[in-house]
């Protein structure tokens, strides 16, 4: 008889990450209720911090997609590992894809940026390693205020690294400290940074403090009513991050935060983007352990499949339903 | 999982008066958790010296482990009650039928069979008359699967499940147990392609797909139970059977328990909801239930020599020539519930209170199992190294026709203000762990809309 071999606990996980995470249970960000329906189950696909698995769950209230239960607060250093991608963002490394997405981007943040005045102040919260800002530095007016506020003490010294004015910490603290001052900002962005929060509309009332009345911030995020997520919320959808991207949003409920949060929603749109379908693939074929060299053909490296998605993701674009959410609202004057 | 008090919603409630919950298994539990997350007071009594009612395992000196009722949950229930680091993946779960010597796997290997093939064939063409298929369960089967399906597999099944004539049980228990065949064909083919157990029939509360599937908690199935416990430590009381339910003007007013009456805002029995009308005081609206059966059954837990006894993990024995209608060889799904050169075979035996099945000691019935087992497994004897039996009076509710009505009635409220019948016993439903995890769940938030009124 052949010894059978017992199947490990849990998820996989990489070296020294065998322990299981600290977990919360929360209610709907939005509707402070608890009533939901479980939509996909899944685990850290892409840096097996934890052997723990999680649950992408529905409010059947407002219809926010959130993580539930998810980790605690004191295990944030376990979920973004060291090698974590919004840190390590350099040129060499990312090449020619690198070069168009900053091109691309710094078109975007332009756009955003119309109208503002010579002496604008404009803080990007959860800013990262400053890519935003730099190319706000690059191809902005020279004499906007620009800054950057992130809680990770790497992001903040690769920023302060390119010249850039990046503040440490949670922006809740660096108001109430009195670090950032209240109703100075024109415009503030929060790009890939909602999702990433305990608490968004916390959150977001204290960006809304920061800035001057009638002035916009800029949120973009992962979008649930998409093909995508269809496709493949009940596991593999790249936009859960798992662990990591705790609430997410469709346009229904980024009104329902904004009303929330007493902003008024100047615009609501949708932005292509190629990441989670390259993501969700990529999480298909480590989930099937499918060779090396093909779950590689799917990563931010590699060109083709960026390519190809963006232009696949460009017709849902134009019907509305782009990967990524773009909402600008606006501080009521 | 620790849960966020600063986050959860908080309800004015009168703390004086707490919501009894009759039951520590995992519907009294998930209420528990849910109500307090909500502040609403709750203390839990268990008449057992422990918590986690039917989804408890033993473990014996030789590495055996004999699970009492359930044998697996999902992964999503895990993941939903943050156990999931600490769940196997059961990588294979299959079901055959064993007709005239020879088995088929269960579903489509029937379908093989050419009178079982034409027969549901026909059933499909055949125009049907609603109000004759929905008049017995014999009925619906024959309407959904064929005469010959029906007669030669599923009701003799469903009879020895339950102890009674098919045509004499209610028709809901084929709505209850279907599945479509798209349906169930698209889960095995993921199961086979993912090499994971994918749920197929397992929760009606929640739809299934191929990224639900079979787990197994490290120590048993009773750790879902711990886990939510662990956020009630002081509001279990053990050893405290509810005696009592006291109503006065069709409402809940207080309980008894050791004797001692208290007022209580709301009571949520997880009790066979058959005997509610006994610890019910104060009415008789209750006294339909009473007549509701459960069938008591015999697991004799086979210890043997060896593995892959069994064609498959589940073997059905619809002929009535095997005192048992269902063997289970578990350890081909979760080969850790055995010694890996051993393996564990559960014969399940339907029987009524203390008849000669009932009273039969446990080596006795392993010596019965053994006699019976030999067409199936030939060397049975040889590899025999005992048993272990368990007993349980209340293994599945039993539908009959006869009391259907008052059954639906049921389903829709207690019929005392105050007084509400969940989980798998109290709901009067044979559903399995997650199905009653998310129900409970909703049912709670009833609960907590009609005690802010
Ligand atoms: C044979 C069998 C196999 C199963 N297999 C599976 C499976 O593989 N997977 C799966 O998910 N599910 C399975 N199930 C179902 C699963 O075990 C049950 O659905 C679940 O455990 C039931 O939980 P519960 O809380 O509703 O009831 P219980 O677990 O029965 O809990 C009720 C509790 O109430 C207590 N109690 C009763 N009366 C009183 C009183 N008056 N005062 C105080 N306390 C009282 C009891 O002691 C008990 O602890 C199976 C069930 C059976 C019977
Ligand atoms: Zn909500």
């Amino acid at each position: 008889m052949v010894k059978q071999p017992i199947t490990k606990l849990g998820a996989p996980c990489r070296a020294g990450a065998n322990a299981p995470l600290s977990l919360v249970s929360v209610n709907c960000c939005i509707c402070d209720l608890n009533d939901v329906e479980p939509v996909g189950v899944g685990e850290d696909f892409e840096y097996r911090t934890s052997p723990d698995t999680f649950l992408a769950v529905r409010c059947r209230n407002c219809g926010l997609i959130y993580t539930n239960p998810r980790p605690a607060m004191q295990d944030l250093s376990r979920i973004y590992p060291p090698d974590y991608h919004a840190f390590e963002f350099s040129a060499e490394r990312y090449g020619f894809v690198y070069q168009v997405r900053q091109k691309l981007e710094a078109r975007r943040l332009l756009s955003c940026c119309k109208g503002l005045g010579k002496d604008a102040r404009i803080i990007d919260v959860g800013c990262g390693d400053g890519f935003h800002l730099n190319l706000l530095k690059k191809f902005g007016q020279p004499s906007w205020q620009l800054e950057g506020v992130d809680p990770s003490d790497r992001a903040v010294e690769a920023g302060t690294r390119k010249g850039l004015k990046i503040h440490h910490g949670i922006v809740q603290d660096l108001v109430e400290d009195f670090v950032l001052p209240q109703a100075s900002y024109d415009l503030a962005f929060m790009i890939a940074t909602i999702e990433h929060v305990d608490d968004p509309s916390a959150v977001l009332t204290t960006v809304r403090s920061l800035l001057k009345p009638g002035g916009k911030v800029i949120i973009v995020t992962d979008n649930t009513d998409t093909l995508d997520f269809q496709l493949f919320k009940t596991r593999h959808w790249g936009g859960y991050h798992f662990p990591r991207h705790w609430n997410l949003f469709n346009p229904n409920t980024i009104r329902a935060l904004a009303q929330k949060t007493l902003m008024e929603v100047d615009t609501l749109t949708t932005v292509v983007s190629p990441v989670n379908w390259v993501y969700s693939i990529r999480n298909t074929l480590v989930d099937w352990q499918a060779p090396k060299w093909l779950v590689e053909r799917f990563s931010l490296n590699s060109t083709f499949s960026l390519g190809i998605f963006t232009l696949f993701d460009m017709l849902h674009q134009w019907m509305g339903r782009g990967a990524l959410i773009r909402a600008t609202l606006r501080r009521p004057l | 999982m620790q849960s966020d008090i600063r986050e959860s919603e908080t309800i004015e409630f009168d703390s004086r008066k707490p919501v009894a919950i009759v039951g520590a298994g995992l519907a009294g539990l998930t209420a528990a958790y849910f109500l307090r997350r909500q502040n609403v007071p709750v203390v839990l009594y268990e008449a057992g010296q422990k918590i986690a009612g039917l989804a408890t395992s033993f473990h014996d000196q030789d590495g055996f482990t004999y699970d009492f009722g359930a044998h697996f949950l999902t992964n999503r229930l895990a993941a939903a009650t943050g156990i999931g680091a600490h769940c196997r993946t059961v990588k294979y779960y299959g079901e055959t039928v064993l007709l005239r010597g020879r088995t088929y796997s269960y579903p489509f290997g029937l379908l093989q069979v050419p009178r079982f093939l034409a027969g549901g064939l026909a059933s499909r063409i055949q125009p049907v008359d609603e109000k004759r298929k929905n008049s017995s369960a014999a009925e619906w089967f024959r309407a959904s699967y064929g005469r010959e399906l029906a007669d030669e597999v599923a009701l003799p099944l469903l009879e020895a499940w339950s102890g009674a004539a098919a045509s004499d049980l209610s028709a809901s228990v084929g709505n209850k147990l279907q599945n479509s065949i798209g349906q169930t064909l698209s889960l095995k083919l993921a199961s086979r392609l993912t090499g994971r157990a994918v749920a197929c029939g397992y929760s009606h509360e929640m739809p299934e797909n191929p990224s639900v599937w079979h787990v197994y908690p490290d120590g048993g199935l009773g750790l879902l139970c711990q886990k939510l416990a662990d956020e009630l430590e002081n509001a279990i009381q053990l050893e405290s059977p509810v005696e009592e339910i006291l109503v006065d003007s069709g409402r809940v007013q207080a309980i008894r328990v050791k004797g001692r009456e208290q007022a209580v805002s709301a009571v949520i029995s997880t009790a066979p909801c058959n005997i509610l009308p006994k610890l019910v005081k104060g009415t008789n609206v209750l006294q339909p239930l009473s007549r509701f059966r459960f069938r008591p059954m015999v697991f004799v837990n086979m210890r043997f020599q060896g593995r892959g006894l069994l064609p498959d993990t589940v073997l059905w024995t619809p002929e009535n020539e095997f005192p048992f209608f269902r063997l289970t060889e578990t350890p081909l799904s979760m080969p850790w519930l055995a010694p890996s050169d051993k393996t564990l075979i559960t014969v399940d035996i339907g029987c009524n209170v203390g008849d000669e099945i009932w009273q039969m000691e446990e080596e006795r019935l392993g010596q019965y199992c053994l006699e019976h087992l030999k067409p199936i497994v030939p060397d049975a004897n040889q590899r025999y190294l005992g048993c272990r039996v368990l007993r349980t009076p209340i293994a599945y509710p039993v539908f009959l026709n006869e009391y259907e009505a008052e059954r639906q009635k049921f389903e829709r409220s207690t019929g005392v203000e105050g007084l509400y019948s969940i989980g798998r016993n109290g709901e009067f439903d044979h559903i399995l762990m997650e199905d009653i995890y998310w129900q409970t769940l909703k049912k709670v938030r009833g609960i907590v809309g009609a005690l802010q009124h």
